[in-house]
């Protein structure tokens, strides 16, 4: 290319793009499509894909009301309760968590109202129980430490609700 | 009286990266609903995307579906909204490049597959298949855009997807930046415009 063809192409380079660049860019776009289209249904497949991605991320994570922080004492000579609420869109749950002799009692209760098998997850192991009618549960004797819950519904016992990490 | 009201027009110039960082927003806030949409209007973007990385086209279904998957599981994660549709575009290309390698390593690639995005992706001295092309005009288009640099080739078929407002998104992801006051043509578009300009058959209609 000659210094003048260069020139030439960076004067037209650097003008606005008018309605011929339009139609050119138009025409090229039906071109391609017509030789490599986007396979049918690829849209709404992805769009199944998120939306299950959606429902396992919003059972995974059951958002924190409160601050954790401030709501779970530090202080280990405590045997105050202290209470934690998790709310997702189908259910709430609250917990209080006493503490005594180095040992730690979780009361629970999750709305709406309604028998749920509730496991308590902890290094590892799991302890089961089930809520009574009214959504509450407790467990007993627990070892201190991180735990996590998970409610299961009878409606959809294979979409667990899952808890955060808490320090019981 | 000047209405206060946005126009449907207004909302369309706003573009996909101004849509992007508002589907992000929603999505954090619990509606959905502006990512689906978002999904609809972008996908063909992503998919012309990763096919001119050469991956063939059930590569390029999974690698598009992935980065959609990604794109949710860290929406949280993402600092600055305003630059999703980039990271979108950004992240489409290196999962298909990614991806091609890979299968070029494996050589699992067939025949059937290199041929659908060779233009894209290969010099090619001779137009490919003109079938596609409805009349002379379009058959000239091809040939010109053809003979075309390989960058050149995928920067445009991008750009034609979008509008004026997202422009310089698709192009900065393709490392050619245009101008920051406006769009301007940049120099694949100069070049195609010059080409077509020589040739009677696009030219003298």
């Amino acid at each position: 290319m000659t210094a003048a063809d260069d020139s030439v192409l960076a004067l037209v380079a650097s003008g606005a793009i008018d309605a011929s660049d339009e139609e050119i860019l138009r025409r090229l776009d039906a071109l391609v499509n017509a030789y490599d289209p986007m396979p049918d249904g690829l849209v709404e497949r992805i769009g199944i894909a998120l939306t299950v991605e959606a429902l396992q991320a919003e059972v995974a994570r059951l958002h924190l009301v409160g601050d954790l922080a401030s709501s779970v004492r530090a202080d280990e000579a405590s045997i105050e309760a202290d209470t934690i609420t998790f709310t997702t869109d189908v259910l709430t749950v609250m917990i209080s968590v006493h503490h005594d002799a180095g040992r730690a009692r979780v009361d629970g209760w999750a709305a709406p109202a309604g028998r749920l098998t509730v496991e308590l997850h902890q290094f590892g192991d799991v302890q089961v129980t089930q809520s009574d009618e009214d959504g509450r549960f407790s467990f007993e004797d627990v070892e201190r430490g991180p735990a996590r819950l998970v409610l299961r519904r009878p409606s959809d016992p294979t979409v667990p609700i899952v808890t955060p990490q808490v320090e019981l | 009286m000047m209405s206060d009201e946005v126009s449907p027009a207004e909302v369309e110039d706003e573009g996909l990266a101004h849509q992007a960082a508002n589907a992000v927003a929603a999505y954090r806030g619990g509606d959905r609903e502006p990512l689906a949409r978002l999904v609809r209007s972008v996908t063909p973007l992503l998919w012309r995307t990763v096919r001119a990385q050469g991956a063939d086209n059930e590569q390029a279904q999974d690698v598009v579906q992935n980065v959609w998957l990604t794109l949710v599981r860290d929406i949280e994660s993402i600092r600055d909204p305003h630059a999703t549709l980039q990271w979108l575009l950004v992240t489409a290309r290196r999962a298909a490049w990614r991806t091609v390698r890979r299968s070029r390593d494996d050589q699992i690639r067939t025949e059937q597959d290199d041929q659908i995005t060779e233009w894209l992706v290969a010099p090619s001295d001779e137009a490919p298949d003109v079938q596609v092309a409805r009349d002379e005009r379009d058959q000239a288009l091809w040939r010109h855009v053809g003979a075309l640099p390989e960058r050149c080739r995928q920067l445009l078929s991008l750009v034609a997807m979008v509008d004026r407002p997202d422009y310089a998104v698709v192009s900065r992801t393709l490392g050619m930046p245009v101008g920051s006051i406006g769009p301007t043509r940049g120099r694949c578009l100069a070049k195609l415009r010059l080409a077509l300009a020589a040739d009677p058959t696009w030219s003298l209609q």
